[in-house]
């Protein structure tokens, strides 16, 4: 080893024996800043792909909503990042590497293509009949039409004729206005989190669909298959037109009430209808659905139904079970007179028929309510709300019979899906009932507590129906009007009078939902149980009591609201649904994390540690950073200058300690073979260096003797534990330096540790990183000091990462003053924790130290 | 001298939004920094031709030749000229092929002042060095004979 550290001094001598010329000179001091700043800007560059990926991992644990556009912007800004740190790389070191571009390149496709994978466009017919479908071609007519196809032709139930228009319809009247890419843009560009940028996007974006030109190739064949419907009905038949979304049924999502029906529609405005119909899969509603339960816009798509249109004497919903009670198998009709609308959007109130699946089935409760209007077919078009005439709104919309002939088709249906079904079905003025849609009715766990018959004592409200179960705390907001929603804070209550479908897109930041009208039944209801947000529907008059700001406790499990925060009802509370976890979204960003996150270039001494190796983003920021360390390290060496050759250290006496100076780390140039510690400029250093002189170092720990046999038994079996540079920084410790900006690369007896660090005037670009490697005792003594100081930096703020014996700690985007604080805190342990492997065996000595390790931080930080 | 003051620094913003670029150059102004406007690729071309700039700002979606055409042709007509561009969140791919182009650096819009005024900064030490450099080497030729 001294053989070899004498060649390099006679290096360093034979060359600084030519002297330079001025502009020799000139150019090499140049040189070196035009180095140093690429250096610095690597940095600053790593430090933003390192956080970028911090947050990517953070949103892959799943718990946090996230959509595709911060998958995207963050995939973008961080591959910005490491193309930086590349380029900056290419320019200080003095020979390219070009394999790092090709595979920086050979990643980033890898990752765009993760990206892109979403839903295939779809082919085939535009148009077809009802009659030709089944369950089979729900990925091409949607999840709702197939379903209804399954009724008519493989169970032969009775549904409306009628036609759908296909996903590829829905594809070519998109690409014949060239939709997509402007969707994608404002959708990229906007906050979904933000309600009133919600609201606005929602709006453009269907103004957008509903303003675009159907091609005439779809409108011809929308044509022709109306022609065949009033054949098999009734010349100028209307027409309902229903959305059917490819994507609906996966990822038991029940995206109730997300889009719009258009009912009565005359023959002429069919197409007007169908892009009505197309668009609303961009309301508020659908957007926020999508957002919160983690699914890309490219997994849905339209499909239209388009049905003879019903006129109803009476309509409603089938549940074949009870969906807020699994113990309750028993069959739940809401009726109510005139077309199902006002049931299915939650705001009508309606009878109540219960059916056992006894046998024979009967009807075992009947709840009446007065059904003050009923919405109807207008003659001409469109429906209409009207009031209810005469005795007709306190007389039951059902008979028995027909409440038990219901309940029999409803039956039917669960069987054959062999699952409970949530059935809209309406009675026809020839006492036919027909299905209009059926789909698979989510049923959550039963209350924790069983529903009270009285408002119970104590509460501000009380007397409607726990809707979707469960408890939370928060202030009442009510919300009547667009505006309000637009104000809608985080974790309120949110009160309604009419439980819309619209304000789901409140649901993600709500903490429980009450409103005056509807029924378990409707839309919000539906969703509300999907989220596992508790809600309380039909309170009526009673909400009154709750005002705006109040805070509340609301008790869905027994239908009644309580005055402040009530911590014996918050004990049943349940962990809210992570919807993230394995939605498409979310599948999507661990896709792309394969090839950002993982490390695979871990030893900077392997041959493997290559730009041809890189397999990720992380790879390439860490052999970026590696390189340019070194290749700043090799700069000062190879260039016979003596300002910039390193200077050892002089602190009283000569110190093992070498410096580089990068840039401005003196403060006057230092031409001689010392620098002295009051020439020093870079303030990392200093601070550094203050923690390490702080307290005097008391020695090696005592140790026993088994700890200095294993000592001694290291140092023989590993003679050459590696430092970061094999050859020239062996044995020694070296600072690489600027005003701003610390690199040491030391070696304290069998210890490695490094520490970098910028401290400048950019807060966000500021950090401070240190890792400590090795120890001479065996490797559980030396994990268990890594651990040691893990624990000890981890509560000062760093991240820490312990990987064996190998510890690594960062603290990212603090002021200056903050990093030198923390540096004094490095300085000091580098000092104090060598050699402390040794005693890791015994807890008694590990209680001492550690003692007084914060005693002296202590000390240190009043300094 | 590692982050550097903002004198002397000569900066062209180039952006079709007068709404956009109006306060942008007023603020920048403010900080100390020689601001000039154009409003289109073109139009920028033209004044580069006329005086000598230091950094280019440029949105990278503008009408007419796009945020990327223009840098090309910055880059090939004043190599030395550092351009940084700014993106909307709807064109972040726009700001990798652009740094492909040899663009400086990318923000996104609306960018914060103190990280524009930095980006500016570097990007004009960046240019500064390089034009020492050529310089120095200059000189060292001409010595060598």
């Amino acid at each position: 080893m001294t053989n070899l550290l004498a060649k390099l001094k006679g290096l360093f001598r034979r060359r600084r024996q030519a002297p330079l010329t001025e502009a020799q000179e000139e150019k090499l001091f140049t040189d070196f800043q035009a180095r140093y700043h690429d250096f610095r800007l690597l940095l600053a560059a790593n430090n933003r792909a390192l956080e970028t990926m911090a947050s990517l991992e953070a949103a892959a644990a799943g718990d946090r909503v996230f959509g595709m556009s911060f998958v995207r912007a963050r995939c973008t800004a961080l591959a910005a990042s490491v193309y930086n740190m590349a380029k900056h790389l290419d320019s200080l070191a003095p020979a390219p590497y070009p394999a790092l571009f090709q595979r920086f390149k050979d990643i980033q496709a890898q990752i765009d293509l993760a990206l892109q994978k979403g839903r295939p466009p779809v082919d085939g017919q535009m148009v077809v009949e009802l009659g030709q479908v089944d369950k089979l071609w729900a990925d091409r007519v949607g999840g709702k039409m197939a379903n209804l196809g399954e009724v008519v032709n493989r169970l032969g139930l009775p549904a409306p004729p009628g036609f759908v228009i296909t996903a590829a319809a829905c594809g070519r009247f998109f690409e014949h206005n060239q939709l997509q890419a402007e969707i994608d843009r404002r959708i990229q560009s906007a906050t979904l989190e933000r309600i009133d940028q919600l609201f606005a996007l929602s709006s453009y974006l269907q103004q957008l669909i509903v303003g675009a030109e159907v091609p005439a190739d779809l409108a011809q064949e929308v044509q022709a298959a109306y022609r065949r419907l009033e054949q098999r009905t009734r010349p100028g038949v209307t027409v309902s037109l229903r959305s059917s979304a490819l994507g609906e049924d996966e990822a038991e999502t029940s995206f109730a009430g997300q889009y719009r029906s258009q009912l009565n529609v005359r023959p002429e405005h069919i197409l007007e209808s169908f892009k009505e119909v197309v668009a609303s899969k961009y309301t508020p509603q659908a957007m926020h659905y999508r957002y919160e339960r983690g699914l890309r816009d490219s997994d849905i798509i339209m499909c239209v139904g388009c049905l003879a249109m019903v006129q109803a004497a009476s309509g409603g919903v089938v549940y074949t079970q009870n969906p807020v009670d699994q113990m309750d198998r028993e069959v739940r009709i809401t009726s109510a007179w005139g077309l199902p609308k006002g049931v299915v959007d939650g705001d009508a109130p309606a009878d109540l028929f219960v059916v056992s699946r006894g046998e024979p089935p009967q009807v075992v409760q009947r709840q009446i309510a007065h059904k003050g209007a009923r919405f109807d077919c207008f003659p001409a078009e469109g429906v209409c709300r009207l009031e209810a005439t005469g005795d007709q709104a306190d007389q039951p919309s059902l008979s028995d019979s027909q409440a038990l002939a219901l309940a029999g088709l409803a039956l039917k249906l669960e069987e054959h899906y062999g699952a409970p079904q949530d059935v809209e079905w309406a009675l026809d003025h020839q006492g036919r009932l027909l299905i209009l849609q059926t789909r698979y009715l989510r049923r959550v766990a039963p209350p924790k507590e069983a529903a009270a018959a009285q408002t119970p004592a104590g509460a501000l409200a009380g007397g409607g129906a726990g809707v979707s179960p469960g408890v939370a705390c928060g202030p009442v907001f009510w919300v009547k009007k667009d505006s309000d929603a637009l104000r809608f804070p985080e974790g309120a209550v949110l009160a309604v009078d009419e439980p819309w479908p619209r304000w789901a897109a409140l649901l993600g930041r709500a903490a429980a939902l009450v409103a005056q009208k509807g029924t378990v039944a409707g839309h919000l209801a539906t969703v509300a149980r999907e989220y596992g947000l508790p809600a309380i529907f039909g309170l009526g008059a009673a909400a009154e009591a709750l005002v705006d700001g109040q805070v509340v406790t609301v008790d869905a499990d027994r239908a009644a609201v309580f005055p402040g925060r009530d911590e014996q009802i918050l004990l049943r509370s349940r962990p809210k649904r992570a919807l993230m976890k394995g939605s498409p979204v979310h599948q999507t960003l661990l896709g792309v994390l394969r090839f950002i996150t993982p490390l695979n270039l871990l030893d900077p001494d392997s041959p493997e540690f290559a730009a041809a190796s890189c397999q990720t983003l992380h790879d390439i920021t860490r052999f970026c950073h590696e390189k340019s360390v070194q290749e700043m390290f090799a700069f000062g060496k190879e260039h016979h200058f003596p300002q910039r050759s390193s200077k050892q250290l002089f602190y009283e006496v000569p110190m093992q300690y070498w410096i580089i100076n990068l840039d401005d780390g003196f403060k006057e140039e230092v031409s001689g073979r010392y620098v002295r510690l009051e020439d020093i400029a870079c303030q990392p250093l200093l601070a550094l260096w203050r923690g390490m002189v702080a307290v005097p170092w008391e020695g090696p720990p005592a140790m026993s003797g088994k700890g200095f046999a294993s000592v001694l038994f290291q140092a023989t079996a590993n003679p050459a534990l590696a430092t970061p540079f094999k050859t020239a920084m062996a044995n020694r410790n070296y600072f690489m330096i600027s005003k701003s900006f610390l690199n040491l690369q030391s070696r304290f007896g069998f210890h490695f540790a490094s520490v970098e660090a910028m401290a400048g005037e950019r807060p966000a670009e500021n950090y401070l990183s240190f890792s400590f490697v090795g120890g001479a005792a065996d490797a559980e003594r030396k994990s268990a000091r890594a651990r040691f100081i893990g624990d000890i930096i981890g509560e000062l703020g760093f991240v820490v990462e312990l990987r064996g014996d190998t510890l690594r700690a960062r603290v990212e985007g603090r002021p200056a003053q903050d990093i030198l604080r923390l540096l004094e805190v490095v300085g000091y342990l580098l000092m104090h924790t060598r050699q402390l492997d040794m005693i890791m065996a015994d807890p008694a000595s590990v209680q001492h130290y550690r003692q007084k390790i914060k005693s002296d931080l202590a000390a240190l930080e009043a300094a | 001298m590692e982050t550097g003051g903002t004198e002397k620094i000569r900066v062209l913003v180039v952006d079709d939004e007068r709404d956009f670029a109006a306060p942008l150059v007023r603020r920048l102004k403010l900080r100390g920094l020689e601001t000039l406007s154009a409003s289109s690729g073109a139009q920028a071309l033209d004044m580069l031709a006329e005086r000598p700039m230091d950094v280019v700002i440029l949105d990278v979606r503008m009408p007419g030749m796009d945020g990327i055409q223009a840098i090309k042709e910055i880059k090939a007509r004043h190599p030395l000229l550092e351009v940084i561009m700014l993106t909307g969140h709807a064109d972040l791919e726009a700001s990798l092929q652009g740094m492909e182009q040899g663009a400086f650096d990318y923000l996104l819009k609306p960018a914060d002042i103190d990280d524009l005024v930095y980006k500016v900064q570097d990007a004009f030490r960046k240019k500064e060095l390089q034009q020492k450099k050529i310089a120095a080497l200059k000189k060292v030729r001409q010595e060598q004979g």
